[in-house]
């Protein structure tokens, strides 16, 4: 009974989901502004924070924590705006309403606040580096690990944090539920991606073993949450 | 208006509405209570009742967005509205009180969005088509922010419109829209109304049964009366519709 002239395809759907989003972004830069400006007051505050640590100090052991929660806390930041975005004048339901499979919602969303969170780490990343790290005398490994542990880790944020937003965006106080869920359940990956950060920051004997280890238990952990996500998806906006 | 994009329409003896014992809870609270009723396609179906009747939460099940409770049996354009949600939503479209539009798009970019969605062919001609129809042509490349609000529900009408939809619900479509909005947007329902379904929800009992040809009361989630218009004694009517608004909430 479908119609016979319309060809419906999940991956033109995926894109067009995607390209509104990065249009609405980059028109209102609503999302990169607060993720960015939030960024840097936490880095100020770690400034602060570590301004009294003293010369023996060696923040290049912390680097990899203090570097990931930035990220955690702004990403929660986006996450929360890109489906209150959804639900402004009601587009979520618009959304809903149309030939779209649920989980091409949920790659559309995810894979557009990934590309945003990429682009605060672009800016966020080197200003750590320059912050906390150029004159500490630390032996980083190359940057391109660094670069891809963060990848692993935003691939999961993004993914679990999309899911997450989505089941609290109806809620009230929806920032804070999105806050309690999200942390217990990025833990571990939040722990492998800080072990494999510090091991690139750090470039300690055996390094590169000890990297590519957590990296793969992050990129496992990513996988399964983003299938539990895939899967419940549906289940969670019909709700 | 312009005719309807041709697309493998449904038969014309399948029922628009085919609701049987559709039951709907939230906890403990029934908003639908064995609610059954049959509509033929290209008819308009006014729902009336008072606030937390049910009317809502009808139109969001027959439209896909909430599932029934268990045991109910609604079919829409002969679709299963749990099974056969997917194929359902290509025949449906909604036109609320919210827009359903991206106010930070400009109105090409909202329908190209949707157009998308729907797999709309030659969906460039069909969006020029819809804007010069609903008279928006000169304020295509605007965002829809800057819209006023008569002109974001015409808009809305264009969204729903692209993917040719047989079955239209409006959710109390004229809410804060001013006479003349209202009455442009009267004008262009009634140009297309011959080859649609409406199912209009409503508070505004006038209206609602000058437009109609069924109309539907809701009370507690339950039926109260539906009757087709030409059969309707309107007295009679406005007596029920006064006792059921009495009746509050479910």
């Amino acid at each position: 009974m479908a119609s016979a002239k319309r060809q419906i395809s999940s991956f033109e759907q995926f894109k067009a989901i995607l390209r509104k989003d990065i249009v609405m972004e980059l028109r209102t830069k609503e999302m990169l502004t607060s993720m960015g400006l939030y960024a840097v007051l936490v880095l100020i505050i770690y400034y602060v924070a570590l301004s009294q640590a003293g010369q023996g100090f060696d923040v290049s052991r912390i680097a990899g924590g203090l570097l990931l929660l930035a990220i955690v806390f702004t990403s929660m930041l986006g996450l929360n705006r890109s489906l209150v975005h959804e639900q402004d004048q009601g587009c979520l339901e618009a959304l809903l309403l149309s030939p779209v499979d649920r989980p091409v919602i949920f790659f559309g969303k995810a894979v557009g606040n990934l590309i945003f969170l990429i682009l605060v780490q672009i800016f966020v990343v080197p200003l750590f580096y320059f912050i906390f790290l150029s004159g500490s005398g630390a032996q980083s490994g190359p940057w391109w690990m660094l670069a891809l542990a963060l990848l692993v880790g935003s691939i999961g944020i993004a993914g679990i944090g999309t899911f997450l937003a989505t089941m609290s965006v109806n809620t009230t106080g929806k920032d804070f539920i999105l806050a309690i869920m999200f942390i217990p359940l990025i833990f571990p990956l939040l722990l492998v991606i800080v072990a494999a950060l510090t091991a690139v920051i750090t470039a300690d004997p055996g390094y590169v073993q000890t990297y590519w280890t957590m990296l793969g238990i992050a990129l496992g952990y990513d996988a399964i949450m983003i299938a539990v996500a895939f899967a419940l998806y549906e289940f969670i906006l019909g709700a | 208006m312009t005719p309807s994009q041709s697309t493998e329409s449904i038969p014309t003896d399948v029922l628009a509405l085919d609701v049987h014992d559709l039951s709907r809870t939230f906890g403990v609270r029934k908003a639908l209570d064995k609610v059954s009723f049959e509509l033929a396609q290209h008819q308009f179906l006014s729902i009336f009742g008072p606030n937390g009747a049910g009317k809502t939460t009808l139109l969001r099940v027959l439209a896909t967005l909430t599932p029934p409770s268990a045991g109910s049996d609604v079919k829409v354009l002969g679709y299963d509205v749990v099974k056969d949600a997917f194929a359902l939503r290509e025949h449906i479209g909604l036109i609320s009180h919210n827009p359903l539009l991206y106010p930070d798009l400009t109105a090409d970019e909202n329908l190209q969005f949707f157009a998308q969605l729907y797999g709309i062919p030659s969906s460039k001609e069909r969006i020029d088509e819809l804007l010069d129809a609903v008279e928006l042509t000169h304020r295509k490349l605007d965002i829809v922010r800057t819209f006023s609000r008569g002109m974001t529900q015409r808009l809305s009408l264009a969204r729903t419109l692209l993917s040719s939809p047989e079955l239209i619900f409006l959710d109390e479509p004229y809410s804060g829209l001013d006479p003349h909005a209202s009455d442009i947007l009267d004008s262009l329902i009634e140009g297309i109304r011959d080859k649609h379904t409406f199912v209009m929800v409503s508070h505004d009992l006038e209206h609602g049964l000058e437009m109609c040809s069924h109309a539907l009361i809701l009370a507690r989630g339950k039926v109260v009366l539906f009757e087709e218009r030409a059969s309707l004694d309107t007295e009679a009517f406005r007596s029920t519709y006064r006792d059921t608004v009495g009746l509050g909430v479910s």
